[in-house]
C-alpha cells in the first residue's frame, strides 16, 4: 500500500472509531447497510494482517490490563478506553512489538457463537487501537470464545471477569 | 409389505406436522400406540462358548444378538417384550464359523406371515457389533420403511484429559475412542456426508483457531483454513464438495462457502457489526441456516447459497442457536426460554416450531440422527454436560453413555444424515 492510501485508511478508521461511540443501539434492530451491499468500512477496520510466521518471541514480562465487556456485547465501554490508550502508547514507543488481542467470553450460551463473539471483542479493540494511530499490521486477533475463563465460577462475579480482551505482546 | 406400520408412521408424522401448528408448549403425546410389538425370541445366537466365557465378555454371536436387540429397542419403533401379541416376528440365527460370524434373518408380519426381509450376512467376528448395527438398520427399514440410526457414529468433544479433544463412538455409546491428542483446544466436529472425514476447529498448530480435516482411515490431518483471525464452525455441504464456515479475515466474523480443495471462496454475509456462527446446510444444498447477532442477540437466519438478504426464522426465545438442518427438512436448534436452553424443531416452510425437551435441564447443540426421528444433544445439569439421545416422537431422552463414562461432553455430531437406506 502507498503512503497516501494508508493515510486514507487511518482517517477512515478514526471516523469509524468515533462512529462506534455513538453506535450503542445494537438492540435496536438491524441497521440499514448492515447487510449485503453495505459500504465497506463502517465498522470493520479493514482486512486482517497476515499472521506472523514461525515461533513468536512472546514478551511475557509486558503486561497490560484486560479490557472488560458487558454481557453479549463487543462494545468498548468508556471505562475501558484508558486501558487501550495505555496499550497504544506502549506500541508507539516500541515499533518492533506487535500484539495479539485475545477475545474471551463467559460460559453462557452457544460455544460456537461465543467463538465469533470473542473475535468481535478482539476486533473492537483492534479498531480502537487503529483509531489511536496503531498500524493494523502489528495487530493480530484471536478468539478463545468461552474456552479460557480466568475464573471457573458460575456466577456474575466470575462471568464479568471472563468477558475480556487480553493483550499478548511479541517481538516482531 | 409393511403397510400396517407405515400407516402408523404416517400417523406419527402427521402428529409431528400437526403439532408444528400448535403453540410451542404443546408436546406430541404419542406413546405406546405407535410402538409395535416385535417378537425376536425366534432369533438365536449359536456357537462359541455358550456362557460368553469366564470373564463375562460376550462371544461374537452373543454380542451380535444383544446389540441387535438394543438397536431395535433404541429405534423407538418396537417393543420387544410382547411375545404372543407381536405384530412383527424376526427369526433366524447368528453363528460363529472360525473367525467369521454368519447371520441369517427373516422378518415378517406375524398375522399375515407376509415376509418383508430375508437376508444373510457374514463378517469377521471382530465386527460383530458393527454387523448387528447394519442388520438392525436393514430390519427397521424393512418393517417401517424408515431409515435407522444404529450404524451411525457420533463425533464429539470431551474434556476428561483436562483439554478439549475429539472423540468418536457408535450411536449406542459403545466403542468410545479418542481421536485427537493435541493438548490444545479442539471444537465443533462435523462429519463429511460419507462418514469418512471430520472437519473441526483447533488451535493445535498455529495456536490460532484454524479449520482442519481428519481422514479417519489414515488419521491424516490437513489444515483447510488458517486465514488471519477466526476460522471456525466448518460444515460440509450435502454433496461433500464445499464447506460453509466462519472467517474473520475481512475484518469481521462472516459466513463463507469454500471449496473443499480451497480453490474458491465466496462471502455470503456482510454484517459489519455482527457475528455469524454455526452454519448448517439445507438437505438440497441450496440454503444455509446460521446464527447471527445482527439484531442484538444471537438468532437464526436462512440465506441462499449464492448470498442475498438473510431471512430470520425462530421468533420465540431470547436466543436461538446451534441449528442443525435435518435431511427430513426440519431444523433442530436450541432456544433460550426462561433462563434455560431447550431443543426445538422448526419447519422452515411454515416457520412453526415445536418444543422437544422438558425444562428439567439445559438441552443444547442438537444433531439429527439419520433416522430423522432422534436428535443427539448436550444435556447440561449442575454444570455437568453429557450427550443424550432425544426421541422427537416420544420425547424420551436417554444417556448416550453408561454412568461409568465420566467427564464432560460437548458438541455431538451424528454421521450419515444424508445416506439413503
Amino acid at each position: 500500500m502507498t503512503r497516501n492510501r494508508w493515510f486514507a485508511v487511518v482517517v477512515l478508521m478514526l471516523v469509524c472509531a468515533l462512529g462506534m461511540t455513538s453506535c450503542r443501539d445494537r438492540k435496536g434492530g438491524r441497521r440499514a447497510g448492515d447487510n449485503i451491499g453495505g459500504e465497506v468500512g463502517s465498522g470493520e477496520a479493514g482486512s486482517l494482517a497476515t499472521r506472523p510466521e514461525g515461533n513468536l518471541n512472546i514478551l511475557t514480562s509486558v503486561k497490560y490490563d484486560a479490557v472488560m465487556f458487558d454481557y453479549d456485547s463487543a462494545q468498548i465501554r468508556e471505562s475501558e478506553r484508558t486501558k487501550l490508550e495505555a496499550v497504544a502508547d506502549y506500541l508507539k514507543k516500541n515499533a518492533d512489538v506487535g500484539v495479539i488481542i485475545e477475545g474471551n467470553c463467559d460460559e453462557r450460551g452457544s460455544a460456537e457463537y461465543n467463538l465469533a463473539l470473542g473475535e468481535r471483542r478482539a476486533l473492537a479493540a483492534r479498531a480502537y487501537l487503529i483509531g489511536l494511530g496503531i498500524d493494523g499490521a502489528n495487530l493480530q486477533t484471536k478468539s478463545y470464545g468461552e474456552e479460557r475463563p480466568v475464573n471457573p465460577g458460575h456466577d456474575e462475579s466470575a462471568w464479568s471477569v471472563n468477558r475480556r480482551d487480553e493483550f499478548v505482546f511479541f517481538k516482531r | 409389505m409393511h403397510h400396517l406400520l407405515s400407516t402408523k408412521i404416517l400417523f406419527s408424522f402427521f402428529l409431528l406436522a400437526a403439532s408444528l401448528e400448535c403453540p410451542a408448549q404443546v408436546r406430541v403425546t404419542k406413546a405406546a400406540s405407535e410402538v409395535s410389538f416385535l417378537d425376536l425370541s425366534g432369533f438365536s445366537a449359536e456357537g462359541g462358548s455358550a456362557s460368553g466365557g469366564k470373564s463375562g465378555a460376550d462371544n461374537a454371536p452373543l454380542s451380535f444378538r444383544r446389540t441387535l436387540e438394543s438397536d431395535l429397542t433404541r429405534s423407538g419403533w418396537f417393543n420387544l417384550s410382547g411375545a404372543g401379541r407381536a405384530e412383527f416376528t424376526v427369526t433366524g440365527n447368528v453363528k460363529q464359523d472360525g473367525t467369521r460370524i454368519i447371520v441369517r434373518c427373516e422378518a415378517y408380519n406375524t398375522m399375515t406371515r407376509e415376509r418383508c426381509c430375508s437376508k444373510t450376512y457374514q463378517d469377521d467376528d471382530r465386527g460383530a457389533r458393527a454387523l448387528a448395527h447394519r442388520v438392525a438398520d436393514d430390519l427397521i427399514f424393512a418393517m417401517t420403511g424408515q431409515p435407522g440410526m444404529a450404524a451411525a457414529k457420533i463425533a464429539m468433544v470431551g474434556s476428561r484429559t483436562g483439554k478439549k479433544e475429539l472423540y468418536i463412538c457408535d450411536a449406542d455409546g459403545a466403542n468410545l475412542r479418542q481421536l485427537t491428542r493435541d493438548n490444545a483446544i479442539s471444537l465443533a466436529p462435523r462429519w463429511s456426508p460419507d462418514g469418512k472425514q471430520i472437519v473441526y476447529t483447533s488451535y493445535y498448530r498455529t495456536q490460532f483457531p484454524d479449520v482442519f480435516l481428519i481422514e479417519l482411515s489414515t488419521g491424516a490431518r490437513q489444515c483447510l483454513a488458517d486465514f488471519p483471525g477466526l476460522n471456525s464452525s466448518a460444515a460440509f455441504s450435502p454433496g461433500g464438495r464445499e464447506l460453509a464456515l466462519i472467517l474473520s479475515k475481512d475484518g469481521n466474523p462472516d459466513l463463507f462457502i469454500m471449496d473443499i480443495n480451497g480453490d474458491r471462496l465466496t462471502r455470503l454475509t456482510y454484517t459489519k457489526r455482527a457475528a455469524e456462527a454455526s452454519p448448517s446446510w439445507a438437505p438440497d444444498g441450496k440454503q444455509i441456516v446460521f446464527v447471527s447477532d445482527s439484531s442484538g442477540t444471537p438468532q437464526l437466519y436462512i440465506i441462499g447459497r449464492e448470498g442475498g438478504e438473510p431471512r430470520r426464522i425462530a421468533v420465540g426465545g431470547s436466543q436461538n442457536v446451534d441449528p442443525d438442518w435435518g435431511a427430513n427438512g426440519y431444523i433442530a436448534y436450541s432456544s433460550l426460554i426462561g433462563g434455560r436452553f431447550q431443543l426445538y424443531v422448526l419447519n422452515p416452510a411454515t416457520g412453526e416450531a415445536r418444543q422437544i425437551t422438558g425444562s428439567d435441564a439445559n438441552y443444547e447443540d442438537p444433531s439429527w440422527a439419520p433416522d430423522g426421528r432422534h436428535i443427539f444433544c448436550v444435556r447440561r445439569q449442575n454444570y455437568n454436560s453429557r450427550i443424550f439421545i432425544v426421541d422427537t416422537l416420544s420425547a424420551s431422552c436417554i444417556n448416550l453413555f453408561q454412568e461409568s463414562v465420566k467427564g464432560d461432553w460437548f458438541s455431538p455430531d451424528c454421521s450419515g444424515k444424508y445416506i439413503k437406506p
